[in-house]
C-alpha cells in the first residue's frame, strides 16, 4: 500500500514537471494533493504555516545575501583583476594560461556561493582573453564548464546552505569540509590540463615574453582585493567574529566597498546587481518553499520512514547504496538543477542514509559533488546554460568538451568515499 | 487595466529590494551590536521576516521576467499549437495554486490577528505584521498568473523577452 503511494506521488511528481509547470509550484501542488487525499489534515492552512516558516527563517538569510554578493562582483573588475595577477605564474606551466580557468574559479569560489556565478564572472574574462592568444576553444571550455563548478564544494556554498537547513548540519562545519574535497578537484582539473597539454603540444599556443620573478610579483598585487575579501568571509566565520549566515552580509559590505574603491560601482550597477539578486533568490525561494511543504505532506504519509525501512531490508553494502544514490543522482541530474534536486531528495533519504550510517557532513558533501556533475549534465545543467549564453555554442557541444571532467569529479566521489578522511578531517579539527 | 499591472509589480520588487537591503542593515547591525556588547533583543526575528518579505514580494516581477524556472524539455518538443494548449494549461493550473496560496496566506494573517499570535523569539512581534508581506506578495503572484493567463489566450506577449538569465546556483 506504502509503495503504491510513493510510485504514485513519484510519477505524479514527474508528470506535473514534465508537463513544464513552474517546479516550486508544481511541488506546492503535489503536496497538496497528497495530503488532500491521504491525510485528514487542514491542508491549505498547514500550507501556509509552514511556507511562512520555513521562509522567514534566519539561517535560510545567508543564501540571497550571499547570491547578492556574487551579482556584485560579477558587476565589477574582480575577474579581470584575479586575471592579470594569475596568468604570469602560469605561463611555464604546460597547459600554460588554461589553468587561469581552474585556479581563477578555485579562488574565486571562496567568495561566491554558486557555481553559474563562478563560471559566469570567471569565464567573461578568460574565455575571450585565451581565444585572444589562440588556445583551442573546446579545452578552453571545456576546462572552465567544469572548473566552474567548484563554486559549489569550495566554500561558501548556496547548495550546503540549503542542505544544511535541510538536514540540520551544522553550516560551518559543511564549509569547511568542502575545503579539501575541493582543492583535491581543483588539482585533478590541472593534472587533467597537464595531461592533455603534454599529449597535445602543438595545440598550445607559445608562452608570453619571459619575466623575471619580481615582475611576478608585482603583478600578484592585482590579487590582494579577491584574497582580502576571502579573509573577510571565511575568517570571520572561523574566528568566531560572525556565524555563517552573518558572513554572507560580511561578504556583501566587503565586496560593495571593493567595487566602490576599484570606480566600477554606481548606481546602475548597484541596482542592476540587486534586482538580479532579488530575482535569483525568488526563484530558488519559491522552490524551497514549495519543498518544505512537499516535506511536510511527505512525513505525515510517512514515505521516509517506509523508504528508509525498505532500502535497510534490501541487505546492501554501503558501497553499493552510494554507487546506487550516485547513478540515481545523475539521472536525476540530468533532468533536474541541483537546488531542486537536494530539497526533494533529502526529505526522503535522510532517514534512509542515516540508517545505514554514514556521517551527514560526508554525506552532504557528496551530495554537493553529485550536485557539481549535474550542472554539467545536458540538458539541464546550469553551467550549460551559462556557458551557451557565454559562447553562443550548442548544448550537445559543450557538453562533449566538459565531459573529461565529468568523469573527474566521478573520480572525486569514489576518492571521498574511500577516504573518508578527505572530508571530515578539517570538520573534526572544528571542536 | 493591463497597464498597471507591470506598475504594480514593479513597485512590489521594489519594496522586495528595500526588504533585501534591511536584511542586510539588521545582520550587520546584529554583528557590531555582539562586538560593542549592546543588548538589541529580536534582531535575528527582524532578520526573518525582512528576508521573507523580499521573497514573496519579488514573485510577479520575478515571474513576469521569466526567472522561475521550469522544466521545457518535453515543452519544446511539441508543435506551436499542442504547444500553446500546454502553456494554457501550466498557467491555469498555476493560477488555481497561486490563488490557493494567496487565500491561506490572507487567511494567515488573519488568523494571527485573531490569535494574538505573536514571534516566539526575543522580539515578540505580532505575527500578522511581517506576514501582511507574504500575502501582498502571494496575491500580486496570483495576478499575475491571471494576467499571463489572458495574454497567453489572445497570443499576446506576457513574459519580458530577451531578458538576462538569472545565474542560480
Amino acid at each position: 500500500m506504502d509503495l503504491w503511494i510513493a510510485g504514485l506521488l513519484i510519477l505524479a511528481l514527474f508528470v506535473v514537471l514534465g508537463s513544464g509547470l513552474w517546479i516550486g509550484l508544481a511541488l506546492l501542488g503535489v503536496a497538496l494533493g497528497a495530503m488532500e487525499l491521504f491525510t485528514q489534515r487542514p491542508v491549505g492552512d498547514s500550507m501556509a504555516l509552514t511556507i511562512w516558516g520555513s521562509t522567514s527563517s534566519w539561517t535560510l538569510t545567508a543564501l540571497p545575501l550571499f547570491l547578492w554578493m556574487g551579482e556584485i562582483l560579477f558587476r565589477s573588475k574582480l575577474s579581470a583583476d584575479m586575471f592579470k595577477g594569475l596568468a604570469p605564474w602560469l605561463d611555464r606551466l604546460p597547459g600554460r594560461l588554461l589553468h587561469t580557468n581552474v585556479i581563477g574559479c578555485t579562488i574565486f569560489a571562496a567568495v561566491s556561493g554558486s557555481s553559474a556565478a563562478t563560471c559566469a564572472t570567471i569565464g567573461k574574462i578568460t574565455l575571450p582573453e585565451l581565444k585572444k592568444r589562440g588556445y583551442p576553444d573546446e579545452i578552453a571550455i571545456g576546462t572552465l564548464a567544469g572548473a566552474g563548478t567548484l563554486g559549489l564544494l569550495i566554500p561558501p556554498s548556496i547548495i550546503m546552505i540549503v542542505y544544511g537547513v535541510a538536514a540540520n548540519v551544522s553550516i560551518a562545519k559543511l564549509f569547511i569540509a568542502g575545503v579539501i574535497p575541493g582543492l583535491l578537484l581543483a588539482l585533478l582539473f590541472m593534472g587533467y590540463i597537464v595531461v592533455w597539454a603534454l599529449l597535445n603540444p602543438g595545440k598550445v599556443p607559445p608562452a608570453g615574453a619571459r619575466i623575471s620573478f619580481m615582475e611576478k610579483v608585482q603583478a600578484s598585487r592585482h590579487l590582494i582585493p579577491v584574497v582580502s575579501l576571502i579573509a573577510l568571509v571565511l575568517g570571520s566565520i572561523y574566528s568566531g567574529v560572525a556565524t555563517a549566515t552573518e558572513s554572507a552580509a560580511l561578504g556583501v559590505v566587503g565586496s560593495l566597498l571593493l567595487a566602490r574603491i576599484e570606480g566600477s560601482l554606481d548606481w546602475g550597477t548597484f541596482k542592476a546587481g540587486m534586482v538580479a539578486a532579488c530575482h535569483t533568490y525568488c526563484m530558488i525561494g519559491l522552490i524551497l518553499a514549495g519543498a518544505a511543504f512537499l516535506t511536510l505532506a511527505m512525513g505525515f504519509i510517512g514515505l521516509p520512514r517506509h523508504l528508509a525501512e525498505f532500502i535497510g531490508g534490501l541487505n546492501l553494502s554501503p558501497f553499493m547504496l552510494i554507487l546506487g544514490l550516485t547513478a540515481f543522482f545523475i539521472v536525476l541530474g540530468c533532468f533536474l538543477d541541483g537546488i531542486s534536486m537536494v530539497v526533494l531528495t533529502m526529505a526522503v533519504l535522510l532517514p534512509t542514509v542515516q540508517k545505514a550510517g554514514f556521517d551527514l557532513v560526508w554525506f552532504g558533501i557528496f551530495i554537493v559533488l553529485v550536485v557539481e556533475m549535474a550542472q554539467i549534465t545536458p540538458p539541464v545543467g546550469f553551467n550549460l546554460f551559462v556557458l551557451q549564453s557565454l559562447t553562443r555554442r550548442e548544448m550537445t557541444w559543450l557538453a562533449r568538451t566538459a565531459f573529461p571532467l565529468f568523469l573527474l569529479m566521478l573520480v572525486a566521489v569514489l576518492a571521498t568515499y574511500f577516504f573518508p578522511q578527505v572530508v571530515l578531517w578539517l570538520p573534526g579539527l572544528m571542536q | 487595466m493591463r497597464g498597471v499591472l507591470p506598475s504594480f509589480y514593479r513597485g512590489l520588487l521594489l519594496l522586495a529590494c528595500v526588504s533585501m537591503l534591511s536584511t542586510l542593515g539588521v545582520i550587520v547591525l546584529g554583528i557590531v551590536a555582539r562586538i560593542a556588547a549592546w543588548d538589541i533583543p529580536g534582531l535575528d526575528g527582524y532578520a526573518g521576516y525582512s528576508i521573507a518579505a523580499a521573497l514573496f514580494l519579488a514573485l510577479p516581477e520575478t515571474f513576469q521576467h521569466g526567472d522561475h524556472i521550469r522544466v521545457t524539455l518535453v515543452l519544446q518538443r511539441l508543435s506551436p499549437r499542442v504547444r500553446h494548449a500546454f502553456e494554457l494549461g501550466g498557467l491555469a493550473v498555476g493560477l488555481g495554486l497561486a490563488t490557493a496560496l494567496a487565500f491561506y496566506a490572507c487567511r494567515l494573517v488573519w488568523v494571527s490577528l485573531l490569535t494574538h499570535d505573536v514571534s516566539p523569539s526575543a522580539d515578540a512581534t505580532p505575527l500578522w505584521i511581517p506576514q501582511l508581506a507574504m500575502a501582498l506578495g502571494c496575491i500580486g503572484f496570483a495576478l499575475a498568473f491571471a494576467d499571463a493567463l489572458l495574454c497567453t489566450w489572445r497570443r499576446r506577449e506576457f513574459f519580458v523577452q530577451g531578458a538576462e538569465t538569472a545565474r542560480v546556483e
